[in-house]
């Protein structure tokens, strides 16, 4: 990989050790985990700031693509196993251009929303993923305002402006191997529609049906999901009102 | 702000109207200060009141919906007319109830009202 080309020996036995460190200690133990994280992204940047750069001139600031392939690169770090003997940088190296193009996909709404919250975009979910991490909770509003330094109003309307764009850029890409699909039967005892709703739930993707069933049977929070399956919290926001609009139309069809 | 800081949204019972409500919950979970995977829980949580709501009310009836802010707490009413009680073994009632703190649904004077509280789940702030 190209941009780890200039590590000196002393910068990889580094990483090495911060890996290993890594792989020791537990997410939950937040600070110091946070801080060798950290520690891990900034020696990356440079291979970040090299990728995103490949996507610069295509109308998006260099700046952007940098954040969004960070947050690529915070997924890759969470997913790394130090065991494999994989590089770090070829392994993060797919989950941080698969953002950056992810970022351009989603640009296809480009023409309904207006440019100011288009441009809200990449930022928004970059501060909404370090808030995230930093607070160990979801940010709130006044937060992410106060973060980007632009009135709430705005990240409101930019919240909302994601929540219009179409179905088809929503589509990351996610491995089925990677799935363990909890069991409804028991928590559809309670349901008086589960002879109609089993099969419709059993009907949804893999991922739609494990979002839905971690959400309203094991109640489980959104921000849980999403650290889960390694996707955005807006994202899993977005599966969630997708599929329960699905269910219902699917529901009222079988009724009526 | 003085006093509660409560809006209220009146319109007829047509599922057009349930994106008003959305975005609606979206404002006012930022005033009520949720962190955002609950203010997206406020959004699914009024869309699926509304909806079951707007389902059993006669065409062309009046739904109110009244959402009040404080610190850390956000709480809903949604009314239509209808006369029956909802059934708390359903899909829709499942779903809503997860996505709120607190649940109840009352029929009186021919009007059933949803009511829905959502506190803020950290206790850090």
């Amino acid at each position: 990989m190209t941009g780890s080309s200039s590590w000196t020996p002393e910068r990889r036995a580094r990483e090495h050790e911060l890996l290993l460190r890594l792989s020791a200690i537990s997410p939950a133990d937040s600070s110091e985990y946070n801080a060798i994280r950290d520690e891990l992204v900034t020696m990356h940047l440079p291979l970040v700031r090299h990728l995103a750069r490949k996507y610069a001139d295509r109308g998006e600031p260099l700046e952007d693509l940098v954040q969004v392939g960070t947050v690529g690169l915070i997924t890759a770090l969470d997913r790394f196993d130090n065991e494999r003997g994989t590089e770090l940088a070829s392994f993060a190296g797919p989950y941080i251009t698969g953002e950056i193009r992810r970022h351009f996909r989603d640009k296809a709404w480009s023409v309904r929303i207006p440019r100011s919250l288009q441009e809200l975009q990449g930022p928004l979910a970059a501060a909404t993923e370090k808030l995230t991490r930093d607070l160990n909770r979801s940010p709130t509003v006044a937060e992410l305002a106060a973060s980007l330094n632009v009135p709430e109003d705005l990240v409101l309307d930019a919240m909302e402006a994601r929540h219009s764009y179409s179905a088809s850029s929503l589509d990351e890409a996610l491995e089925a191997g990677t799935l363990s699909l909890p069991s409804i039967d028991l928590a559809l005892e309670r349901i008086d529609e589960r002879e109609t709703l089993e099969p419709l739930l059993q009907a949804l993707p893999d991922r739609e049906r494990l979002i839905l069933t971690r959400r309203f049977f094991d109640e489980w929070s959104q921000r849980q999901i999403a650290d889960e399956l390694g996707i955005s919290q807006m994202h899993v926001s977005r599966i969630l009102a997708r599929t329960l609009t699905h269910l219902r139309i699917q529901l009222k069809d079988t009724r009526d | 702000m003085s006093g509660p800081d409560e809006v209220r949204l009146s319109f007829e019972a047509d599922t057009r109207n349930i994106a008003l409500t959305r975005t609606l919950a979206a404002a006012m979970a930022a005033r009520a200060d949720l962190p955002i995977d609950q203010l997206e829980d406020a959004r699914l949580a009024v869309d699926e009141a509304v909806t079951q709501v707007i389902a059993s009310a006669p065409a062309g009836a009046e739904v109110v919906c009244i959402m009040s802010a404080a610190p850390g707490e956000l709480s809903i009413t949604v009314s239509a007319p209808g006369t029956q009680e909802p059934s708390q073994s359903t899909f829709s009632w499942m779903v809503l109830s997860a996505l709120v703190s607190s649940l109840d649904a009352q029929v009186a004077d021919g009007r059933i009202t949803f009511m829905l509280l959502i506190e803020r789940a950290d206790v850090d702030a």
